[in-house]
């Protein structure tokens, strides 16, 4: 088995009496890639920020291949970072701002050039490295930071939410040439990130952190069908998972995995349906509950109309109302 | 409506130009012809050449200049660097007082120099830097001024730039100079005009601390030049004004396109 490459451990920092990062250990081996994810304010920056060097912890050690880098400057802890304003120097050229640290760190100039000249043609720069950032547009401007990571050929490199400032579709393309540029030098990526689809898509493990902590820390797939709390479960998938009150205990079904029957099931009534094209979102509402399906298609009900709706027995999940806690499912609420 | 607003304040403009231009037109006009015109405007005066070559003559001009632009110069260098470390450290670096320190580097811009005038002689006298270069620049160096507006630059550059930087593996130093520096370029220039335009003129702190030839700038050479006591004959004073003047004079018109862009871009009025 591979040692880990990156190792956090019992990683906190506070300012004052708020602690943004609180208590957090996780660890990555090389060539994997781990998203952080959480809403805004939920210490995800701040933990990447820390393991670049730029944010002290409070307290904590953070592992390098080994050796405990808290103390070390971030231009010696041997990562590459990309930052969400793109962070590239607008008084220089394209090809200044990719040379930018290898200057900085001496490195001769024909194994500059050799190395410029590779990672334009990874990214597919090549008629832009003498323009300015300014004349790039965003797409471009990403690509410039990413040739950046690439020429420093460090085996690491933090991502802090690199695509939230570019339109969907070109955030679907960077996606994929991320993934494949990751895979093809090994790279190990701590990405962070407040997109779930982003972090469901790309990552090999994902960390969701929500007040400072972690929720739940495991492979795409779990966090889809083993939500560890209603945290998790309402964060991921879109619409979010329901989470219908039953006695002491919080049901979760995701809108894609229920359906209308003829009669049975739970009856509900609609409130509003949503069209979106490929599927429609309808809500409903059930005791005190807020029940959303995604049907497949067209499909429009009058407000207020009664409907059965159903779902089968090995796609709910079960929480405990006190502790919050996923609990193990004993029975399916569809049957009593 | 808006094109009467416009000749108004455009002829306000040329007014106010032209007022400002007299002394100098004055000046020209004086120096340029004999002193018996020197009040008495007569289109087809002679012209010559004549009170030049005497201004020339009774001070060592040369010397005069060759004090002021190394004086200017040494305060300006000396403003720069202090300035923009100053001015990081206050924008960037955290520490205890910073506030307080930032609140004192404000209040310097409300004391009058004038004032200090005498501390400021006892300490340099006290360094035995009196009637030199150094003399002259020292109390100048720590411009409250340039700190402030630098700081005010230096905090609209995005820490992000930074942070790169320092990823990247450049110097605390080094980010400073390849990144902050570069990207307060205006205000740099901006600053240092108006640093240059005032320690080129700078007239009652060199009177005081110069003593000879060796340090004396143009300003307190001009003065001694013109003093009643070696008669006043205003050709040869305006000629040797606008020997010392021209210089700068003739920068300020070459640069003035930059000079202006560069005050938008820094908001000096």
């Amino acid at each position: 088995m591979m040692s880990d490459f990156l190792s956090v451990s019992h990683l906190s920092r506070s300012y004052g009496e708020f602690h943004a990062v609180n208590d957090i250990s996780f660890s990555a081996k090389q060539g994997e890639f781990i998203a952080l994810l959480g809403p805004s304010g939920c210490g995800k920056s701040t933990t990447l920020k820390m393991i670049a060097g730029l944010e002290l912890p409070t307290a904590g050690k953070i592992e390098i291949s080994g050796s405990d880098v808290v103390n070390t400057p971030p231009g010696k802890r041997n990562l590459s970072m990309v930052f969400q304003s793109y962070a590239l120097f607008p008084h220089m050229s394209v090809k200044e701002n990719i040379l930018f640290g290898l200057k900085a760190r001496k490195v001769p100039k024909q194994e500059r050039n050799k190395r410029l000249n590779e990672a334009v043609e990874m990214v597919d720069l090549g008629p832009h490295i003498n323009k300015k950032p300014g004349q790039l547009s965003g797409g471009q401007c990403q690509r410039v930071a990413l040739a950046r990571t690439i020429v420093s050929n460090a085996p690491l490199c933090l991502m802090d939410e690199p695509l939230s400032n570019l339109d969907t579709k070109l955030r679907a393309e960077m996606r994929s040439e991320i993934r494949s540029l990751q895979k093809k030098l090994g790279l190990t990526v701590v990405y962070v990130t407040h997109d779930q689809i982003e972090a469901m898509s790309m990552a090999d493990s994902i960390i969701l952190l929500n007040e400072g902590r972690i929720e739940q820390a495991s492979t795409p797939e779990a966090f889809y069908e083993q939500p560890e709390t209603p945290f998790v479960a309402k964060f991921i998938g879109h619409p979010p998972m329901n989470l219908i009150e039953f006695d002491d205990l919080l049901v979760g079904v995701r809108p894609e995995h229920i359906s209308l029957i003829e009669q049975g099931g739970l009856v509900a009534s609609v409130v509003e349906s949503d069209y979106q094209g490929s599927e429609t979102i309808l809500t409903t509402s059930y005791k005190d509950s807020t029940i959303r399906l995604s049907l497949a298609g067209k499909r429009v009900l009058t407000p207020g109309a009664a409907v059965n709706i159903q779902w089968a027995p090995e796609n709910e999940h079960h929480f405990s109302s006190s502790s919050g806690q996923r609990i193990e499912r004993t029975h399916s609420v569809m049957n009593s | 409506m808006n094109r009467i607003l416009s000749i108004v304040s455009t002829s306000l403009a040329w007014a106010l130009g032209i007022l400002w231009l007299f002394p100098l037109l004055y000046a020209i006009w004086a120096s340029i012809h004999p002193s018996e015109f020197v009040t008495r405007f007569e289109l087809f005066a002679p012209l010559t050449l004549d009170n030049f070559r005497e201004a020339w003559n009774q001070a060592p001009f040369l010397r005069y200049m060759i004090n002021t632009v190394a004086i200017t110069m040494l305060i300006l260098g000396g403003q720069l660097i202090l300035c923009t470390l100053a001015a990081y450290a206050l924008a960037r670096m955290e520490f205890k007082g910073r506030a307080l320190v930032f609140a004192l580097v404000l209040m310097q811009l409300m004391v009058v120099p004038e004032i200090l005038i005498v501390e400021n002689y006892q300490t340099l006298a006290g360094l035995k830097l009196i009637d030199t270069y150094w003399g002259v620049g020292l109390p100048y160096f720590a411009s409250a001024f340039g700190i402030f507006l630098l700081r005010q630059t230096f905090k609209t550059v995005p820490e992000d730039l930074e942070n790169a930087a320092r990823v990247e593996g450049c110097s605390l130093l080094g980010t400073i100079w390849h990144i902050y520096v570069p990207l307060a370029k205006p205000t740099y220039l901006a600053f240092s005009l108006v640093s240059i335009s005032y320690h080129w003129n700078n007239f009652l702190w060199p009177l005081v601390v110069t003593n000879t030839e060796k340090s004396r700038p143009l300003t307190v050479g001009m003065s001694i030049f013109g003093a009643p006591e070696s008669g006043v004959d205003w050709a040869v004073i305006s000629a040797g004004t606008l020997i010392s003047v021209g210089p700068l004079l003739i920068v300020f018109i070459l640069f003035q396109r930059q000079f202006v862009q560069s005050f938008m871009q820094a908001g000096i009025k």
